[in-house]
């Protein structure tokens, strides 16, 4: 009824004192900066890396030496540092062998220090792996150039060597690369083959690699690192019994017995999108919790700045009620009051955070969005803010006697 | 622990003269003050009786208990003890809903120091009670503004009253008093903040309402002032001291009964 007269006054309010009220409001519009800011990112890069991960491939899984879980806690991997063995030639010989269920099987092994050199021009730190032919049914790239590694290559263990766009780029200014030689870590390969560039992730490049076949990486540096075992199941829905049927011939080549964990890892595309989601969730909610207590603050600088407001108007609530006001039309008036006060911070904050995602959005590749959702939230919520810390001061408006209101000095 | 309740008065008993109904009637009313530890009694049983359509006049020296029956009379205050009759309504024992409600329908206040809400234009100062009252908005205007044209304003609707002067801040408060068409118009030292000649204006203003049938109760220590009523009911000490007729209400009553 009175609504348009109540938002108005708030309104008003506001703007006769700009700074004050920015003031008033800075808790409540950091408070929904963050929540606003944190939902968007945490969501953007869920999208993002969900996107990646998943590009691995729903029905695929590895092998490794520890679990996920082994490699996100310090203590087990202290533990499994002891009890795991690496993963060797052997057993990836011995699964192939064995496993049925399996659409492929393809191993790895890799190093990230290798230099590359081609005449004068070298790049360094290169991710130098020995991989067997099948694992490019399993890559995130594509082929651009040429071939992959072939069955012959690895049984012959060839100086065939397959690489990424970074290596295209610094090593042949991207002139033919095809049938080149490239010397790395000081020994000569030929280029048979380059892959469709993948771009960066949190500015990390996807494309600095280099891949040889995996006996020559194993003649070149030793057989002691561990092997990661990529897994193709035939369909998705075969992925859990595939998983177990690998675990079980696992633990029989390696003599477990019946009571003892397994002492290698096996980790599939949901498991790692657990562990990122665990991740970001555990950032989100200190982010929201830190968010919440900047609310309350908010809040209470609301309530004050609303019953400096009862007071400054005391006479206005006696002339209205001597005008025939009742109480809930006075408790009703400084709500709205309060709720449209705390409501211009929520959007401000919304405000904020927007500029803050298309920032976060020019500066990286992930493509950030204000999800609508947390719009509409951050505006409930700070309007219930409002009216919460409303409460007690519109109450003790409500509750002025019209007489003494009316003789009220100010 | 309270006085027990007098009788319902008879309300409309027309005599020959062709008087009216008695529309506020108070029967042993007290109001005592605390201050601290002290009591500060400012009425002392008072028993009065007003009319429809009568114009009176309080008056007595400062600290008499002007105010306070005023307050009483417009439903802003609660008296300690005793009873108070508005309309046949026993308004002494009303809640505050009930209290807000009659403020809002029967009674009109015009304060000293016109108390018109410094943000608001004089059209919404106006419009105020009949917000409260739940009347739409489009007829809400134009009632206000009619009660603005009443008073001579009509052109001065958009103005707040930092930019009107004394005597037209009283008259957008007597807008606001009549707009809702009460019954009673209660006027608490109207001209108090006035010069003579605006404080003049404002009395043949208060005048004409009391010619278009309203009830008019007026506070003042001033005697032309009180001259302009038909009736001056003295108080002193926080009791009544007096209730005569002033000469206009002779000739008044002589007019009637000639009529
Ligand atoms: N709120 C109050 N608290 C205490 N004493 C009051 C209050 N209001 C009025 N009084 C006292 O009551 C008496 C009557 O006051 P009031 O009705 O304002 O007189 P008048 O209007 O005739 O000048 C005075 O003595 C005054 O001091
Ligand atoms: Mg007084």
């Amino acid at each position: 009824m009175h609504l348009a007269e109540a938002i108005g006054i708030a309104l008003e309010t506001l703007r006769s004192h700009k700074l004050r009220s920015f003031l008033t409001l800075l808790g409540v519009i950091i408070s929904v900066c963050t929540l606003v800011a944190v939902v968007s990112l945490v969501e953007g890069v869920n999208g993002y890396v969900g996107e990646k991960i998943a590009g691995l491939g729903s029905n695929t899984f590895s092998v490794n030496r520890y679990s996920l879980d082994e490699m996100t806690d310090a203590s087990k991997f202290m533990e499994a540092q002891k009890r795991n063995k690496p993963i060797r030639l052997e057993e990836y010989r011995f699964l192939l062998d064995t496993a049925h269920l399996p659409q492929a099987i393809a191993a790895s092994v890799g190093r990230n220090s290798a230099t590359v050199k081609v005449g004068a021009r070298s790049l360094e730190d290169v991710h130098l792996s020995g991989q067997t032919a099948n694992s490019i049914g399993m890559a995130a790239y594509k082929i651009a150039q040429g071939r992959f590694l072939l069955p012959s290559d690895e049984q012959h263990r060839t100086d065939a060597v397959f690489i990424g766009n970074d290596l295209l780029q610094h090593l042949f200014g991207d002139g033919p690369a095809l049938g080149q030689t490239v010397y790395i870590d000081g020994r000569p390969f030929q280029v048979v083959g380059v892959a469709s560039a993948l771009g960066n992730v949190f500015g990390q490049s996807q494309d600095n690699f280099a891949i040889i076949p995996l006996g020559t990486y194993q003649k070149i540096y030793g057989d002691q690192d561990s092997l990661d075992l990529q897994v193709q199941a035939r369909s998705a829905a075969l992925l859990p019994a595939t998983m177990d049927e690998i675990e079980m011939l696992m633990r029989t080549e390696r003599h477990l017995g019946y009571a003892d964990k397994d002492n290698f890892g096996l980790i599939g595309s949901d498991a790692l999108m657990n562990l990122w989601h665990a991740l970001t969730g555990a950032i989100a909610a200190v982010m929201v919790g830190v968010s919440f207590v900047f609310l309350v603050v908010g809040g209470i600088v609301i309530m004050n700045i609303m019953l400096a407001a009862v007071t400054e108007r005391t006479r206005e609530i006696g002339t209205r009620k001597a005008l025939g006001a009742r109480r809930s039309d006075i408790l009703r008036q400084f709500l709205i009051e309060s709720a449209v006060i705390s409501t211009v911070g929520g959007l401000a904050g919304v405000l904020v955070a927007w500029l803050f995602t298309l920032a976060a959005g020019a500066l990286t590749p992930i493509p950030f969005s204000l999800p609508i959702t947390a719009v509409i939230a951050a505006v409930a919520i700070s309007s219930l803010v409002g009216l919460f810390f409303g409460i007690y001061p519109a109450s003790k408006a409500a509750k002025l006697e019209p007489i003494v209101a009316l003789r009220a000095e100010v | 622990m309270s006085t027990p309740a007098a009788p319902q008065p008879t309300v409309t008993l027309p005599r020959a003269g062709g008087e009216r109904e008695v529309v506020i009637r108070t029967a042993d009313l007290w109001k005592i003050y605390q201050m601290g530890s002290e009591q500060v009694a400012a009425l002392r049983g008072i028993s009065i009786e007003i009319r429809r359509n009568e114009y009176v006049a309080i008056m007595g020296p400062s600290g008499s208990g002007k105010s306070t029956l005023m307050n009483l009379i417009g439903c802003l205050d609660s008296p300690t003890r005793g009873q108070y009759w508005l309309g046949g309504q026993l308004v002494s024992e009303m809640d505050d809903d009930e209290l807000a409600r009659i403020r809002n329908q029967e009674i009109g206040f015009v304060f000293q120091t016109f108390n018109l809400l410094p943000r608001a234009t004089a059209l919404h100062n106006v419009e105020l009670p009949l917000i409260y009252a739940g009347v739409p908005p489009q007829e809400r205007s134009a009632r206000a503004l009619e009660a603005l044209r009443q008073v001579d304003l009509g052109e001065r609707v958009n103005h707040k009253p930092n930019e009107l002067s004394g005597g037209q801040r009283q008259r957008v408060a007597i807008a606001r008093a009549l707009v809702n068409r009460p019954s009673i118009i209660l006027a608490d030292e109207p001209t108090g903040n006035l010069d003579s000649t605006t404080s003049n204006e404002i009395m043949r203003l208060l005048e004409v309402l009391w010619e278009r049938g309203n009830t008019i109760v007026l506070v003042t220590h001033e005697h032309d002032i009180a001259e302009y009523a038909h009736r001056v009911i003295h108080i002193r000490d926080g009791k009544v001291a007096g209730d005569a007729q002033t000469a206009r209400g002779k000739a008044r009553e002589a007019g009637a009964a000639r009529g």
